[in-house]
């Protein structure tokens, strides 16, 4: 039984923040990712799990012990680095090995086995006997595991391990990760910048930004609710279109009103509590489609391409629609080139409003509440 | 087809030949040249051996040389002149130099690299500031500690003063510096302790640097010659740099000895001479571009 615990962790660097009091509960055998943009605090945390880096404040649980203040090597926990942190002088094996050896706790015949068991698990037996420069980056990055695997640690921590990994390697040890992990059911807790590897392996998805959890759930959740404009920004690829828009409420229907459109939103206890106002109106690029007819012209506009990206399964419009952009996914092969008007109209059940001045999600036009978090969205402007 | 071809061919295999001949005279002149340059280099080391095989100091035209007393030179300066004894000397001085400055140089680097201590980048400054300070600038002082200690004559007075080295340290530390963090985390991580971290890891990757750096203490341990000159007065205890200077005494019918000087010369040479052909590489390495 390993969870970890951290409670109101902070960590400062002489006058900079780095991380600022997080609360987080992982689960015996879950695979937590975090994930954030470049300096969001997410190495620093898992650092700070590892030891490497100390507390300025806050406590740290694993397995319900406290190791606040204990040395890594007191932990219990392995980790796997970017760069990998292989011994360049020593073969596979002894880079393996080495580590074990020191500790001194493991006889050789238990330090054999596990080696030989790691290296089955990984496939990488045959490649025991040779050293660093003589394997290739996913050799690499196996030994890397089978050095973090052999020592049975109650946690594993891995900061960016698939980063210097070509794209389809990246892809294919992303598969392997997974299945390794369901073998092993071994608390994970994982660092990346790269949204795609926190959606597809993660139990939950830690979203972090300027030192601060934005948002813990699951990685559909997250896609679908997200807690705040940060991360309906940052979760997805192509990224969800944000507008300003004017919320008007008129005898029983609520209404966006933007310039360029106006639709009407399906009622939710949170619409009629919300305030007509200005608002942020959130709509993901796949929930925008292209129209033939005008129709009745409900909630239908019109919108002229700029640009258009051919991405093979689909084709990426960017649109101007009265001085905003939006970005729509529609089908491939279509003869629309940059200029032609084309006529837009949007899911209505995947619409979202944020709030203009915290950015946090006040609304989920399918009815799912918004969580209001405790920890309100930064309060900057960009939009 | 083929006609053009021909007379597209003939020229370019024209200027080809063209320039190869121009680049045969370039290169020519340039091997002329190389080789005057090298000779003139080497010119008082190749006299100094030509008369080191001689019998007397000073000729005047080449029909004076002779070699019938070569062997004899050599065996003199080597047993009868003491030199075999300074060169044993100098060569115990540089290898304890040689351990004894890495040994306190590593320690030094991986303190200043790996350990977090209070004015530790001023600590720093302060060693590489002893770079200001080598032996002639301080013999006085250091005369009067080590004659105070009772060193004199002994070999701690040919060794000790040397032991600490900022440029080794400095040439450690940079490469410490270029060895990834992450590689000392997962050694924390792995409970390796600084050590054991040293040894194993430290030491291991920096080998050629080391060699490279030994090979320059040698050189530079070798070559001293006035603080031994200062402080040694037993002819059982001098090193063969002052050894040469004492060799100079030698009169024989009324002028210096110059064959006997400079086959000292000579021998004197051979070991420093050795260390380099024999290390070059990790040498090269040390002063060329690290790789990471």
């Amino acid at each position: 039984m390993t969870t970890i615990t951290l409670e109101n962790v902070t960590k400062r660097f002489e006058d900079v923040t780095a991380v600022e009091s997080i609360d987080l509960e992982v689960e015996d055998g879950e695979f937590l990712v975090v994930v954030g943009p470049s300096g969001c605090g997410k190495s620093t945390t898992l650092r700070m799990l590892a030891g490497l880096e100390s507390v300025s404040e806050g406590r740290i649980y694993i397995g319900g012990r406290d190791v606040t203040g204990l040395d890594p090597k007191d932990r219990n926990v392995s980790m796997v680095f970017q760069n990998y942190a292989l011994y360049p002088h020593m073969t596979a094996e002894r880079n393996m090995t080495f580590g074990m050896k020191s500790a001194g706790s493991f006889s050789d015949d238990e330090i054999e086995r596990r080696v030989s068991e790691a290296a089955e698990t990984l496939g990488i037996g045959d490649l025991l006997a040779r050293k660093p420069a003589e394997l290739s980056g996913g050799e690499r990055q196996r030994v890397a595991l089978g050095r973090a695997l052999v020592r049975d640690p109650e946690v594993f921590l891995m900061d960016e391990p698939l980063s210097n990994l070509d794209a389809k390697l990246r892809v294919q040890m992303r598969a392997e990760l997974a299945k390794l992990h369901g073998e092993l059911e071994t608390t994970t807790v994982y660092v990346t910048h790269d949204q795609t590897e926190a959606m597809t392996l993660g139990d939950r998805v830690v979203v972090m930004n300027d030192g601060e959890i934005q948002q813990v759930d699951t990685a559909q959740y997250l896609y679908d609710y997200p807690n705040n404009q940060f991360v309906a920004g940052f979760i997805g690829e192509p990224a969800m279109n944000m507008v300003g828009v004017e919320v008007e409420g008129t005898d029983g229907e609520t209404v966006v009103s933007h310039p360029g459109f106006r639709i009407r939103l399906p009622e939710t206890d949170e619409l009629r509590r919300f305030d007509a106002g200005r608002a942020v109106l959130g709509v993901r690029p796949e929930d925008l489609s292209i129209v033939e007819t005008d129709g009745d012209g409900a909630d239908t506009f019109v919108a002229t391409v700029t640009v258009t990206e051919p991405l093979g399964d689909s084709l990426l419009l960017y649109c101007e629609v009265e001085g905003d952009e939006l970005q729509v996914q529609s089908a491939p092969r279509s003869a629309i080139e940059p200029g032609d008007p084309v006529t837009l109209t949007v899911d209505r059940d995947r619409l979202h409003l944020f709030d203009r001045e915290t950015r946090a999600a006040v609304y989920h036009s399918d009815g799912t509440r918004a969580r209001t978090p405790e920890v309100t969205a930064t309060a900057e402007t960009d939009d | 087809m083929s006609k053009t071809t021909v007379t597209r061919h003939l020229p370019d295999s024209i200027t080809r030949a063209e320039i190869d001949g121009t680049l045969r005279s370039d290169r020519l002149w340039l091997h002329v040249g190389l080789f005057l340059s090298v000779l003139l280099m080497a010119l008082p080391l190749l006299l100094a051996f030509v008369i080191s095989l001689q019998s007397r100091g000073v000729i005047t035209s080449v029909s004076q040389l002779s070699f019938d007393r070569a062997f004899e030179n050599y065996r003199a300066v080597l047993i009868d002149y003491n030199m075999g004894r300074y060169m044993f000397n100098s060569f115990v001085m540089s290898i304890v130099i040689v351990v004894g400055k890495l040994a306190i140089s590593l320690l030094a680097a991986l303190a200043i690299v790996y350990y977090r201590f209070p004015f530790k980048n001023f600590m720093f400054m302060v060693i590489l500031l002893t770079l200001m300070l080598p032996v002639p600038v301080r013999i006085v002082p250091l005369f009067e500690l080590v004659a105070g200690l009772g060193w004199a004559n002994t070999f701690l007075a040919l060794t000790i003063p040397y032991l600490a080295s900022a440029t080794t340290v400095f040439l450690l530390r940079q490469h410490f510096l270029s060895i990834p963090v992450s590689l000392v985390e997962q050694a924390k991580l792995d409970g390796i302790g600084p050590i054991k971290f040293l040894v194993y890891v430290l030491i291991p990757m920096s080998k050629g640097m080391i060699a490279g750096v030994c090979v320059i203490m040698f050189i530079y341990a070798w070559n001293q010659y006035l603080w031994p000159l200062i402080i040694i007065d037993s002819q059982e205890m001098q090193v063969s740099q002052v050894g040469i200077r004492l060799l100079q005494g030698v009169v024989e019918t009324g002028d210096i000895a110059w064959p006997i000087v400079m086959a000292g010369s000579i021998v004197t040479l051979i070991p420093p001479l050795l260390v380099l052909v024999l290390f070059r590489r990790p040498l090269l390495e040390t002063f060329g571009v690290q790789q990471k």
